[in-house]
């Protein structure tokens, strides 16, 4: 072992540039991959952070499995129970606190929010602790009445005897501050304690709660009294508090799968770069590895030699990777992080390094580099000692491509086929199979290529690029290889741009669609679960009797579990809903499907949750609710923009209100009549509205334009994503360029020495660079429109059906892209190609 | 027991029409302690004949006994370890390590056999000062010129203490004042050291360091001289023959 370090040192050492370039773009690929993932557990973690502390210190905290209120009078149950020593009943939920309420308001990150827990007076001081700072705890005959914890009393400043006034389904409720508590300032929100009725009205759930509290006698088994709770109350229980946004940390979990495929990706291009460097490696030193074998080296340290080489690049870069990763992290971190803290409503602390994560990039960091060592050494074992004995030629490749080739042109047309069959996992797995098969035409690529883009270099410089051109074609594999890094970054590129102009168009269609009344009377978060506050009918009576008002429905809003995924469940009126918004359906009938859903029992899902649980029309779901298990009917499956992200399942107002509990109005949609005009009926609306601070009155087209503006920002981080990609491919190019010219100094030199002036062979080196250059970027630009057909074909599956466009402004971007970086990718090769000093370039072995 | 026995050795590249019988049913035995030079016009075999000695190639028919043992039938893991410890090997092209300064680039052979490293490195300074090396040991092989090269490259040949020194054109890439200061050093190895020394040269000058002359034409011994007498006379007998053959 001890020789093959001191040779691997002594190597790398040797030739410092590429062992720079080829582990630059180790680190790069680390970078990513664990920078990226130490950011979303950050996010996790708060977030879960949140949701523990609003649980709690009590012993047992029961809630309904479907996260829903549920009847107080389920408390009588627990009464037989042993080993309990107290419970009580609490109405607990989020209640966002608008702007005229004192509230911060922001439109992209939501607003602040406080708890608003409803707990039974007589008996919430059994169960838990409330220690008071000032004034009192509530008491049997209070009504509006809270205690706040000091950091809100502060934020708000409030005292003892204050109001404090927040939304309610009727409107407003002005609270008495009575006490203020020591509560800690944890991370989460400010939880305010009203009594239970109060908080009943409020939330708009009469006689429910959501959650029970419960202190166990000392010395009592926790574990057996849960389990004889859960049994006592029935299946549609579970052990633990309330669960809010669920969906939330779903979605990051889904971010995070994306972060690890970006970093693969991006550690996938370090593997070519590596490759290809310890190709040159081998080759250019087949008289050493000869020698060594005649001198008594087994196969098997040759072979380590240069896996050691590989190795010691591997742990170098993988340490700088994560060295780097955790500071790239914490950028963004503090960079999204207020979005985010906004969103969530809670802070983000450092990134966060999760094993998984952690040891996950060890792995793949060292294992691509490594691996992509492997065939070169193995190639290295296969040196025999008789090469010692011959003088070295300048290596050039014999080797036929055309078999590689053969087999590329068979995946191809296999990719094409998959993708015309039109199954969605078919024509993904065709997608990496169109990958392949490029890869594997590559090199024959390289001469036809080169040729043509050899004639127009040359018709600007004839003598310089009539060399870069042979120069080029000289090593087929490894012109290939550069290229292949390169156009995973720029196919990438072009795919995203696709996407991104399909959807857009999409977009708008979208929004005219299902926001095509006149006037959206918001909550104050965008995604409907978030803390919002419903109200009762009266809003939507006082909205329809405005005079000019044509017709108002609302949303209501309740969460389910199928087969243990959430679903938030809409409820919709069928009858009036359909006239003046409409869903999107890519699946059934509308009209039946509204007509089904009228009869009850009818569920329209959303395509997210459709290919997720794989569910058709015609499935019987079984949702779980706080009834217990209900069964419905999928009559199809469309959605509605405000709901397209989450899994998200529609039903009848009636069925919601029926299985679910939830009668309260989230979001209103107002059509004016014909004859009447905005100046009429804004001013009337905004009267009523003022009653009912919750919702703020909008006016669609204006939102629709600012939701346009939101979504072009939100695709500009992906665009920012995309060009991190393209990085590992210009690493590839110089570390190639720079190959090349080293390779050659020999005949740098004998040009030189025959009377190239040193800016020729600059521009030698130049043209090859964007020779090959041009190589990446027409592969690129192949894959590219190939996965942007396969992105739109996907997404049109999860419901979000769109027309392709063809990525014009992606390839213009990917041309340029090469150019500049078959331009830089040069600049410090030329130079050195240039400055050769002839006599020592003749020496040169 | 010959410390080299070459029975019936033969070797054929290619098939049908580029076949090529580079050796053709040579046998030769060379004693402990025998300088041997082989010599021939070119493509005559004489590379050949020393890579398959040196178990850097396999026979296509006959086999090669070092010391007794038949190294045709060896797997590649026993003729490596025999190369490590049996021979040396000394190129026409040096074939140092550029990355290695001289003390490492000797103490090669014994850092592949395991020997510990401060005991390599001692053995190797050894070497170099016997071949009027001292205060090269830290030089990088592009700081030194041919001949040193060379002189460095016997060095790590005799470091592991072998049986055999093989050497194909050792001087062919120096000039005529180095090439008799590396052939001198050869010498040396037979007469103080006992090894055996099989080496391959064009130049009668060279070959006259040698007891014995083996000489190969399309593949077969023609002619199989001892040396006696002075290098002067040597060289110039061996001159004569060489343009006879
Ligand atoms: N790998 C090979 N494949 C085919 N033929 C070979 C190979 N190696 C050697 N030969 C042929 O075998 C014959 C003997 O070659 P060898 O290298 O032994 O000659 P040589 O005597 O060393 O010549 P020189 O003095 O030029 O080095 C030559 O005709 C050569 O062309
Ligand atoms: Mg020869």
């Amino acid at each position: 072992m001890r020789i093959q370090i001191l040779l691997a040192w002594r190597y790398l050492w040797g030739r410092k540039q590429r062992m720079v370039l080829t582990t630059l773009a180790v680190v790069f690929g680390v970078t990513l991959l664990f920078g990226l993932n130490a950011m979303i557990p950050a996010m996790m973690e708060s977030f879960r952070h949140n949701m523990v502390t609003t649980a709690g210190k009590v012993d047992i905290s029961i809630s309904s499995e479907s996260n829903n209120p549920f009847e107080e009078s389920v408390l009588k149950d627990l009464s037989e129970i042993e080993d309990i020593s107290f419970y009580t009943g609490i109405l607990t939920k989020n209640v966002v606190l608008p702007e005229s309420l004192g509230g911060t308001v922001n439109k992209l990150t939501g607003s602040s929010a406080v708890t608003v827990t409803g707990v039974d007076v007589a008996t919430a001081q059994n169960v838990r602790n409330y220690s008071l700072i000032e004034g009192r705890f509530l008491e049997p005959n209070d009504t509006n009445a809270t205690v706040i914890p000091q950091l809100l009393a502060d934020k708000m400043e409030l005292k003892v005897g204050d109001i404090f006034t927040i939304p309610s389904s009727e409107g407003v409720s002005d609270l008495k501050v009575v006490g203020i508590l020591s509560l800690s300032a944890s991370a989460g929100l400010d939880e305010i304690f009203v009594p239970l009725p109060d908080a009943q009205t409020i939330l708009n759930l009469p006689q429910k709660i959501n959650t029970i509290d419960i202190l166990i006698k000392s010395g009592a088994d926790r574990d057996v009294v849960v389990s004889s709770v859960l049994s006592k109350l029935g299946p549609n229980f579970k052990s633990g508090a309330i669960q809010t946004g669920e969906e939330l940390a779903s979605a990051l979990t889904m971010g995070q799968s994306m972060m690890w495929l970006f970093g693969v990706m991006a550690l996938a291009m370090a593997g070519f770069i590596i490759f290809n460097t310890f190709r040159t490696v081998v080759a250019e030193r087949r008289r050493d590895l000869g020698m060594l074998r005649a001198i008594g080296a087994s196969k098997q340290t040759i072979m380590g030699l240069i896996m050691v080489e590989s190795l010691l690049q591997g742990i170098i870069g993988t340490g700088l990777g994560l060295i780097c990763g955790y500071l790239f992290s914490y950028l963004l971190v503090s960079a999204v992080g207020n979005i985010f803290a906004g969103m969530l409503r809670v802070t983000i602390g450092a990134p966060v390094i999760t094993t998984v994560n952690l040891i996950g990039s060890i792995l793949l960091g060292v294992g691509f580099t490594v691996g992509s060592g492997y065939f070169p050494a193995r190639s290295a074992m296969k040196v025999t000692p008789l090469e010692a004995m011959r003088p070295t030629l300048g290596s050039i490749e014999y080797r036929q491509n055309n078999r590689r080739a053969i087999w590329g042109l068979g995946l191809l047309t296999l990719s094409v086929v998959g993708l015309l069959l039109g199954n969605v996992s078919i024509a993904g797995l065709s997608g990496v199979v169109f990958l392949v098969g490029i890869i594997l035409i590559a090199p024959v690529m390289v001469k036809p290529v080169a040729d043509i883009f050899g004639k127009l270099i040359s018709s600007i410089y004839s003598r310089e690029g009539k060399l870069a051109q042979g120069n080029l074609t000289r090593q087929p594999s490894r012109a290939a290889i550069t290229a292949s890094s390169m156009m995973i970054g720029l196919a990438i590129c072009i795919a995203m741009m696709a996407m991104i102009t399909s959807i857009e168009h999409g977009f708008t269609t979208y929004l005219d669609k299902s926001l095509g009344t006149d006037y959206l009377l918001m909550p104050p978060s965008l995604v409907l679960g978030s803390g919002n506050l419903g109200v009762n009918q009266g809003f939507i009576e006082k909205i329809k009797s405005i005079d000019g008002v044509e017709e108002a429905t609302s949303l209501r809003l309740a969460t389910s579990q199928v087969d243990g995924t959430t679903l938030q469940l809409i409820g919709i009126d069928p009858l009036v809903y359909p006239k003046i918004a409409g869903l999107e359906f890519s699946e059934g009938d509308s009209v039946e499907a509204y007509k089904a859903m009228e009869q009850g029992s009818a569920i329209i899902v959303n395509g997210i949750f459709a290919v997720t649980n794989n569910v058709k029309t015609g499935d019987v779901l079984s949702l779980k609710s706080p009834q217990g298990e209900r069964k419905y009917t999928v009559v199809g499956i469309g959605f509605d923009y405000l709901n397209a992200k989450i899994s998200t399942g529609y039903v009848s107002q009636s069925d919601l209100a029926k299985d679910f509990n939830s009668e309260s109005d989230l979001l209103l949609l107002v059509n004016r009549k014909p004859d009447a005009t905005a100046e009429e009926v804004t001013p009337a609306l905004q009267t009523v509205i003022k009653e009912f601070p919750t919702f703020s009155l909008i006016d669609s087209n204006e939102f629709k334009t600012e939701q346009m503006g939101m979504f072009k920002m939100a695709m500009s981080v992906f665009y920012i994503m995309v060009i991190m990609l393209a990085v590992p491919g210009l690493i590839a190019m110089a570390n190639t360029m720079s190959i090349n010219v080293i390779e050659r100094t020999r005949e740098i030199g004998m040009l030189r020495a025959v009377g190239a002036t040193q800016t020729q062979v600059k521009r030698m080196v130049f043209a090859e660079s964007v020779l090959l250059s041009a190589l990446g970027t027409t592969m690129g630009i192949l894959v590219g429109l190939f996965l942007s057909y396969l992105l739109v074909k996907a997404i049109g599956v999860i419901g979000f059906r769109t027309d392709f466009f063809f990525p014009t402004s992606g390839i213009i971007a990917s041309i340029v892209v090469g150019l500049v970086f078959g331009i830089i990718a040069a600049m410090v090769p030329a130079r050195q190609a240039a400055n050769t000093v002839i006599v020592e370039a003749l020496q040169y072995e | 027991m010959a410390t080299i026995e070459v029975k019936n050795l033969s070797k054929v590249y290619g098939s049908g029409e580029t076949k090529v019988t580079a050796l053709d049913s040579v046998n030769v035995t060379i004693e402990q302690g025998q300088f041997v030079a082989v010599m021939g016009p070119s493509g005559c075999g004489k590379s050949t004949l020393l890579h398959l000695i040196g178990g850097l190639d396999r026979p296509t028919d006959g086999s090669v006994f070092i010391e007794g043992s038949d190294i045709s039938k060896m797997s590649d893991k026993t003729l490596t370890e025999l190369r490590r410890r049996k021979m040396g090997f000394i190129f026409q092209f040096f074939n140092l390590i550029p990355v290695l300064d001289a003390i490492e680039n000797t103490a090669l052979p014994l850092i592949l056999d395991g020997v510990k490293p401060e005991l390599a490195r001692t053995k190797a300074s050894e070497w170099l000062s016997r071949n009027k090396l001292d205060g090269r040991g830290k030089h990088r092989p592009d700081e030194l010129s041919g001949g040193q090269q060379q002189r460095v490259a016997i060095s790590r040949a005799m470091v592991s203490d072998p049986v055999i020194i093989l050497a194909d054109e050792p001087t062919g890439n120096l000039d005529s004042r180095s090439g008799d200061e590396i052939a001198s050093t050869l010498r040396k190895i037979v007469t103080d050291w006992k090894r055996t020394v099989l080496m391959v040269t064009h130049d009668p000058r060279i070959a006259a360091y040698a007891d014995r002359i083996i000489f190969l034409k399309d593949g077969k011994v023609v002619d199989d001289t001892l040396l006696n007498g002075s290098n002067g006379e040597n060289a110039k007998r061996l001159k004569e023959k060489v343009e006879s053959l």
